[in-house]
């Protein structure tokens, strides 16, 4: 039993280390394509589209031409500071929020209050230590797609077709309060 | 009481779906410890030193009899036939299988409970005063806004990992019955000079190594913008709370590191855009939640007031008993009874399945169905007839849970400590078992009078040691288990964290100490009136000291 244990854990190690190189793209849908490339600076990309890191971004978005804005995305570490963003949220096709690690949940409320209080209308992306255990959780606070690394988590996303709960005490994303009777917000469309 | 409708029937079923498939998980490998932790704890299911440990939410302490017979029939059939009611109003298993765990949230929820976020870095249950809607000094009814805040945090998107646990408390009365300044946010129900309902905000509070009472943020919310004021302070919590060293990381050290100024000025930005949003509470909210809580109808009977006085002149120990553990409710011919659940050389707060049983019958015949816990760990019966006192104080009696003792210095507050518990440096079922003992006589007790002691094994001070009068805090030092003493802590309205006397007591010396304390207070007061708080915030520490220490002994 010890053993048989044991070879489980090693499998699941290895499984661990692989898929790090088999990032997955998933979003309302299902899996799709991750245009993007993250990179420190938009020279000697291998693609048009690119995600920089928001600091980068800032400094050339002034620079830049619109076609190249269009396609450069920006990503945020946990916590960072994203109001100097919100006079470009117009621009920006793709913010992606880092989770360094699943507990860290400083994100969930950067994503409220880009999809919220600021309206953001592009695409939001959870990126980092995303878990089957928290998918409910991202797309609650507004996240359209998750970066996922993690291979069971892959797994389980594939026959993932709608929320196991019918509805929750708080409004979300993509949830309309049904009643005045209740204060309950059900998912608006079959995901 | 707030009774389930199909669609939180249907939730909290979905939500032990969930924990049965990741507990599953876990048992055939797939997910790792450290990921299967975070997703248990906030299913409140703790490793303890010697097994699992399963924490029931009892949602501000409310409980119907139907409920607490539910609880007495999990002690017995997957426990070992008692539980122990917490300093959070909640109960804990100490020796539930892991496997059972999926089949006794199954029993759980057949009864409207579960154990969502009884722990993990998430908003926890929400505590409220254990005699609201019964207490004679209550200007509005805290329950429907604690059933607000319960339901609106229940597996929050936002705020399902938050750097720590997160804790609230509401009262609505004069006193404050629920230590809410001692929460991260404390939340008192009042009326403004316009008559509308309204909440009095403080946040900041707690105990553990970094006590500190919590400051007052806003003089009054408008009860209408209840989640969304709540919702601005977490969510500034949730971005700028320190999430590198887990014992800085509560809001309190925010608030001590940035400045509650500056913290309210982000707090109040984000309000501003939060206040005409979805959170808002309308009246119908409001009346919907209300008619859950409508007081229980209860018959005018002024006879049994000369009834009483005849029963408590014949029987001296029911009129002790009366003296001590009944309060006056709203309605002048009930009460309120507190059971005590301390009883001599016993483990304050647990409560075998059979006491649970006699307990829930005597709520079900007398208190309207209806009980509740005390974060004394207690419990109540909130609506009982004053004819109906001394059949109660008999079946009590008859099943060992008659002591006459609440608020006096046997009604101890005690963690698990070392006897359960992977936290704790020292046992504190002991030492409150020794102090029951040696206070024991009634006539003592009540020549010390109203006095509070806490006792916690550890420094993250479950047992409340920091708040109590006198509190014993069980420390590690060199392999021995050794016991501070800190004096003049107190709850409530005059919240006040204790100071430490100075060196440890030994498990030998403990006790003794307590008596030398006690004796020191019983020659300096100034008459029996003085209770021990108001001689100890007369005279200081210093006299205490003196008498523990000696005057020579140099105080560390």
């Amino acid at each position: 039993m010890a053993r048989q244990e044991k070879s489980l854990k090693s499998v699941m190690q290895m499984e661990k280390m692989q898929l790090n190189k088999n990032t997955k793209l998933w979003g309302a849908g299902g899996f799709r394509e991750n245009r993007y490339v993250r990179s420190n600076c938009l020279e000697n990309v291998d693609s048009n589209w690119v995600i920089l890191p928001l600091t980068r971004w800032l400094q050339i978005v002034e620079k830049i031409d619109g076609e190249i804005l269009r396609k450069t995305g920006i990503f945020a570490e946990a916590g960072e500071d994203i109001k100097p963003l919100l006079p470009f949220l117009d621009v920006v096709s793709v913010i992606a929020l880092n989770f360094p690690k699943f507990s860290d949940g400083r994100s969930y409320s950067t994503a409220m209050q880009l999809k919220q209080t600021y309206c953001y209308r592009g695409e939001l992306r959870a990126v980092g230590d995303v878990l089957i255990d928290q998918v409910s959780n991202m797309l609650r606070c507004g996240f359209d797609t998750l970066e996922v690394k993690h291979q069971l988590t892959q797994i389980r996303l594939k026959e993932y077709s709608k929320e196991i709960f019918p509805g929750f005490y708080q409004p979300g994303a993509r949830l309309i309060r049904t009643s005045s009777q209740n204060r309950i917000w059900r998912s608006t469309a079959v995901r | 009481m707030y009774r389930y409708d199909e669609f939180d029937k249907a939730f909290v079923t979905a939500r032990i779906a969930e924990f049965s498939d990741q507990i599953n998980r876990r048992l055939v490998g797939e997910i790792t410890e450290e990921e299967f932790m975070p997703l248990r704890l906030r299913n409140g299911v703790y490793l303890q030193l010697h097994a699992y440990m399963l924490r029931v939410a009892i949602p501000y302490g409310t409980l119907s009899s139907q409920q607490l017979r539910k609880l007495a029939y999990i002690a017995r059939c997957y426990d070992r036939g008692y539980g122990h009611f917490t300093t959070r109003q909640n109960i804990q298993f100490n020796w539930p299988r892991l496997v059972d765990i999926p089949e006794i949230l199954k029993e759980l929820a057949e009864v409207e409970m579960h154990a969502i976020q009884t722990s993990g870095n998430c908003i926890r249950n929400i505590t409220s005063d254990h005699f609201a809607g019964a207490a004679a000094d209550e200007f509005a009814d805290p329950r429907p806004y604690a059933e607000i805040l319960r339901q609106w945090s229940s597996l929050h998107p936002e705020f399902s990992y938050l750097p720590r646990k997160f804790k609230i408390a509401v009262v609505g009365a004069q006193t404050d019955r629920a230590a809410i300044q001692l929460h991260d946010i404390g939340l008192w129900l009042k009326r403004n000079s316009s008559g509308k309902l309204g909440f009095t905000f403080y946040i900041g509070g707690g105990q553990g190594r970094t006590p500190m009472v919590a400051k007052l943020l806003h003089d009054f919310v408008l009860e209408e913008d209840l989640l969304s004021y709540t919702t601005a302070i977490i969510r500034i919590y949730n971005l700028y709370g320190r999430r590198d060293n887990k014992y800085k990381a509560r809001i309190k050290i925010l608030i001590h590191e940035t400045g509650l100024q500056k913290l309210r000025e982000e707090i109040e930005k984000e309000f501003a855009v939060l206040k005409a949003s979805e959170l808002k509470l309308h009246q119908s909210d409001i009346d919907a939640i209300n008619t859950y809580f409508r007081a229980p109808d209860l018959t005018d009977c002024s006879e049994w007031h000369y009834n009483l006085k005849q029963l408590r002149l014949n029987d001296s120990a029911f009129g002790d008993w009366v003296n001590q553990n009944v309060t006056a409710h709203k309605h002048p011919d009930y009460a309120i009874v507190t059971i005590s659940l301390k009883s001599t050389g016993g483990v304050p707060g647990d409560a075998t399945s059979d006491q649970m049983d006699t307990i829930a019958n005597l709520a079900e015949q007398y208190s309207k169905n209806e009980l509740r816990v005390s974060y004394h760990q207690n419990l109540v019966l909130p609506h009982v007839a004053l004819g109906d006192l001394k059949t109660i104080y008999d079946t009590l009696l008859a099943t060992g849970l008659a002591s006459a003792n609440i608020g006096l210095i046997s009604d101890v507050i005690a963690c698990p400590g070392l006897d359960y518990c992977t936290l704790a440096n020292a046992r504190s079922i002991s030492v409150a078992q020794q102090i029951s003992t040696r206070f024991s006589s009634y006539e003592r007790q009540m020549e010390i009078g109203a006095i509070k002691l806490n006792i916690s094994g550890c420094i993250n001070a479950c047992g409340h040691h920091h708040i109590g009068n006198i509190g014993i805090l069980g420390v590690e030092k060199k392999g021995t288990e050794l016991y501070q003493l800190t004096l003049g802590g107190s709850a409530g309205n005059n919240c006040a964290i204790g100071e430490v006397t100075g060196r440890g007591f030994t498990a030998d010396e403990i006790v003794d100490a307590v008596e030398v304390v006690i004796n020191t207070y019983l020659s300096l007061r100034q008459s029996s009136e003085e209770s021990f708080i108001n001689t100890y915030r007369r005279i200081g520490i210093e006299l205490f000291r003196q008498a523990l220490y000696g005057t020579t002994r140099k105080i560390s």
